[in-house]
């Protein structure tokens, strides 16, 4: 059973559409990563998991219990960053991180190892001043450090690297990959490479649907067009290659950039055996010859166009 | 319970850190001095004015003098910078976003809108408390051995009025998203209760004569009874008030 359910789900803001039957299963201690265009519905989704917002129809389980709109039961075992996380400015850390604690009800000495242990963690520590004079990365931090308060099962963030310079998005993701242990963790993003990096899991919302769900090594294999980048002497070779009368089939697609040519077999009968034969009876030697892996970019285009 | 202590809690460190408390206590503290001095002195400056030619008569100032200047700056400059101070009360926090984090660590949204009315009344409950007492002690002072009747009664009268203009500036906070949207339905509902004061058999209900008749309780124009069905009145629409806050904020779409 999955830590997060979300079954037929659907949500309209007026005429527009934005969830149309959602679909999805969030199996326990993965990183899922969340990924859909700006304004694809990933942060209505997350609102609708956090009970912040109504759903027109469908259901969201969170731990085997259902999420109820307006009440903020199923949230004890949630944590939640904010795309662009908001605290008072009043406070100091230590203290935001008190009235968190409060809030769950957390005992007095929990609160205070937690606190510190999780500073540490984020790397607060040292960090004694008023939220109100935090940069954007430090409020991210402070974020993370306030989600992971209550050692929830599930821990859900919203675009947290989009916004921070290379540096701190590698330290964002590095505290992130260093929670997988001891939780779930659903993080939505427009970058890919950030899912390439610590995800394991990989859903790709379009239109109101998820278009891509499952492990990312799963999705590679079932995305393996059979591609081959194939680059050759001279130009002379790649013409002659491209121009073959064996390769003028409907199926076979072909485009030539210089020296190299990249060949899509979309017939799942033909493979890299037939180019290769292709080479040896026009007796042509490659410099190199390349199976295409599948990127999460490509994939993501396909799904999305 | 234990989240709404906790926010209580917030909310009054809050009121003290973003200065809120210190203005509302300033303003009222101010009031509180300058009430009967400006009583006392109100002769003696325009006395000051005077050329030779005008001659202008002057009653002695008495300490219903310096409960008249209390009851107006109170219901008028304390009741506006209150207003305008707690308008942002819900908007600030849902613009910024800064309860959301909280709602989603298992805050309920009731402690909410309650432990956001309570750190409000307490707030006009210390200002006017400090307010009132400053001048009794004044009017004590300048004008002894005057006796006023009604004085607790007049004064309770206007702290429950603020108590029900507290509960519809809440309720007009969960309705709207701006603090201005906030401020204008409070006014309007203000505005409503001053127009229907006009209809002698409405002001006996209405809660906007617990802010008007002060001085005639005091004076001894108007009956401390004739005021009883407009202290249900409010007493229970405060109620409602509060109340309908916290369901329209339970379903509310953050």
């Amino acid at each position: 059973m999955g830590i997060l359910e979300i079954k037929q789900l659907y949500k309209c803001f007026g005429h527009h559409k934005v969830l149309k039957g959602l679909d999805m299963d969030v199996p326990e201690h993965s990183i899922f990563g969340f990924v859909g265009k700006n304004g694809a519905g990933k942060t209505t989704t997350m609102k609708i998991i956090l009970g912040l917002l109504k759903a027109d129809s469908g259901s969201v389980t969170v731990c085997g219990e259902e999420v109820r709109y307006g009440e903020t039961k199923t949230n004890r075992n949630i944590g939640f960053l904010p795309d662009v996380p908001e605290f008072y400015g009043y406070m100091n850390p230590l203290e935001y991180l008190k009235l968190c604690g409060e809030i769950t009800g957390l005992t007095k000495s929990r609160i205070k190892t937690r606190s510190e242990e999780l500073l540490e963690l984020v790397g607060l520590k040292d960090a004694n001043k008023k939220i109100g004079g935090f940069s954007r990365g430090m409020k991210q931090r402070l974020g993370i450090a306030q989600a992971l308060l209550n050692e929830p099962k599930l821990l859900i963030c919203d675009e947290p690297t989009s916004a921070l310079d290379p540096i701190g998005r590698k330290e964002i993701l590095d505290i992130l990959l260093a929670a997988k242990g001891k939780t779930t963790i659903v993080f939505s993003t427009h970058i890919l490479s950030d899912v390439e990096r610590i995800c394991d899991r990989i859903a790709v919302l379009h239109d109101g649907k998820l278009a891509l769900c499952g492990t990312i090594s799963e999705n590679k294999k079932r995305h393996r067009h059979n591609g081959f980048a194939i680059e050759f002497e001279n130009e002379k070779d790649a013409l002659l290659f491209e121009n073959t009368e064996e390769l003028k089939h409907p199926s076979i697609n072909l485009s030539r950039d210089g020296n190299a040519v990249t060949v899509l077999l979309t017939d799942s009968n033909m493979d890299g055996h037939f180019i290769l034969d292709v080479l040896s009876q026009m007796r042509i030697v490659p410099l190199r010859f390349e199976v295409m892996e599948p990127t999460l970019e490509s994939m993501f285009m396909e799904v999305v166009q | 319970m234990r989240g709404y202590l906790v926010f209580l809690k917030k909310e009054l460190f809050e009121y003290t850190k973003t200065y809120k408390l210190l203005i509302m206590v300033l303003v009222f503290v101010i009031f509180g001095i300058t009430n009967p001095l400006v009583a006392k002195l109100t002769p003696v400056i325009l006395k000051s004015f005077m050329t030779d030619g005008i001659i202008i008569t002057l009653p002695e100032p008495t300490a219903y003098d310096a409960w008249m200047q209390f009851f107006k700056n109170a219901t008028q400059m304390g009741i506006i910078v209150m207003v305008i101070l707690f308008s942002g009360v819900l908007s600030s926090e849902l613009s910024k976003g800064t309860l959301i984090n909280l709602l989603t660590k298992g805050l309920s949204r009731k402690s909410v809108i309650l432990s956001k009315y309570t750190c409000m009344v307490l707030v006009w409950t210390v200002s006017i408390a400090l307010c009132f007492g400053l001048t009794y002690g004044y009017t004590v002072y300048l004008f002894p051995k005057e006796d006023t009747p009604n004085l607790l009664f007049s004064v309770s009268c206007l702290w429950l009025f603020g108590l029900f203009l507290l509960a519809v500036l809440l309720f007009s906070a969960a309705l709207v998203k701006s603090s201005y949207g906030c401020l204008f339905i409070t006014v309007i509902v203000m505005a409503a209760c001053i127009i229907m004061n006009i209809i002698p058999s409405i002001h006996r209900y209405n809660p906007i004569s617990l802010a008007t008749d002060n001085m005639g309780l005091l004076v001894g124009s108007i009956e401390a009874s004739s005021l009883y069905d407009a202290i249900l009145v409010s007493s229970l629409f405060s109620m409602i008030f509060v109340s309908l806050s916290a369901m329209i904020f339970q379903k509310k779409q953050l």
